[in-house]
């Protein structure tokens, strides 16, 4: 049994170092290529046009809260104009509904 | 020209003709010719399966690996061509890596026991006399298993520090350039990780010791 000290801790310190280099290699085949190309091939179909316009995606990004802001003016804008249409609308089927003859006369 | 300089200056064309190459390959990539991507998964391959290697555990290695050439493709267009696209790509590996052991930590998956041999292990070490008795305690799987266990006692962030600067012996800029980080940040936490992994082999010895006398 030995204790840990400042200086034995450093030993144990670059054995663990020692064993995470002495990792042994990996290898990947190419059934896992093949794999990687098919989730690319994927990716690219969903996501063709970006890549078509390299640095679209950053634009699109950049004007994102412009466009937000000129979405809720259009819509309020649209609002505020066709509420009196609404109303109209809502009131002519209402007279609608109103004039209906039963089925039972 | 001695022979050394001439490989040196063979070697530079050879670099630098392949990272001409790479930028070409983007570019055809880049312009919808994405089987393209295929040559730059075989050039690469086999170093980023090596840096995740590093990271985690070797039966999640072609997963990680895999995860690490799709966010490639996707972020492609943002690859400035400043840097080589090898260290461009080692950053990429090296943050898919961090994600993984952060998806990981919300699973709470527990950390594997030790058992008395990795305990053993440590004895043995500090009693190897040669170099060559110490790195054939190195080469024991206990070494490999052991660090493991520290290592997954430590934060996402802290894991990937102290496996950057301190194992792979990266510098402390090089490590802030992989991660995207501070260099303040990283040097931080390559010191605080230490304390924690020097903390926690120290507990782990003082238990079995005690266990020992009783």
């Amino acid at each position: 049994m030995t204790r840990l000290n400042d200086e034995n801790l450093k030993k144990v310190e670059r054995a663990l170092t020692e064993a995470h280099r002495l990792r042994q290699e990996p290898s990947l085949g190419a059934d896992w290529t093949f794999r990687v190309m098919r989730d690319i091939r994927r990716e690219a179909a969903g996501h063709g046009q970006s890549m078509m316009f390299p640095g679209l995606d950053r634009l699109v990004w950049r004007t994102a809260a412009v466009a937000a802001v000129l979405a809720l003016v259009f819509t309020g804008s649209v609002l505020f104009y066709t509420s009196r249409d609404v109303v109209d609308l809502t009131a002519l089927l209402s007279n609608e509904v109103d004039v209906v003859v039963p089925l039972s006369e | 020209m001695p022979g050394h300089v001439a490989a040196g200056c063979l070697a530079l064309i050879g670099v630098q003709t392949l990272v001409s190459d790479d930028l070409e390959i983007i570019r055809r990539v880049l312009q919808g010719e994405i089987d393209s991507f295929a040559e730059l998964i075989a050039r690469y391959q086999q170093h980023v399966a090596k840096i995740t290697n590093r990271h985690v555990p070797s039966d999640r290695v072609a997963e990680v690996a895999h995860d690490v050439f799709v966010r490639a493709y996707t972020s492609l267009s943002s690859f400035s061509g400043q840097t080589p696209f090898e260290h461009w790509l080692s950053g990429i590996a090296v943050r898919t890596c961090y994600d993984f052991w952060r998806a990981r930590r919300r699973e709470e998956l527990p950390v594997s026991a030790l058992t008395t041999e990795h305990q053993a292990w440590m004895d043995h070490v500090l009693a190897a006399e040669s170099d060559d008795q110490f790195r054939e305690e190195a080469r024991r799987q206990e070494a490999t298993e052991l660090l493991q266990w520290a290592l997954g006692h430590l934060s996402a962030e802290n894991r990937l520090v102290l496996t950057l600067v301190h194992l792979d012996g990266y510098s402390v800029r090089e490590a802030a350039n992989m991660l995207g980080w501070n260099v303040v940040n990283v040097k931080v936490r390559a010191h605080r990780a230490r304390q924690m992994l020097r903390t926690l082999l120290l507990e782990r010895k003082r238990q079995e010791d005690d266990t020992t006398q009783r």
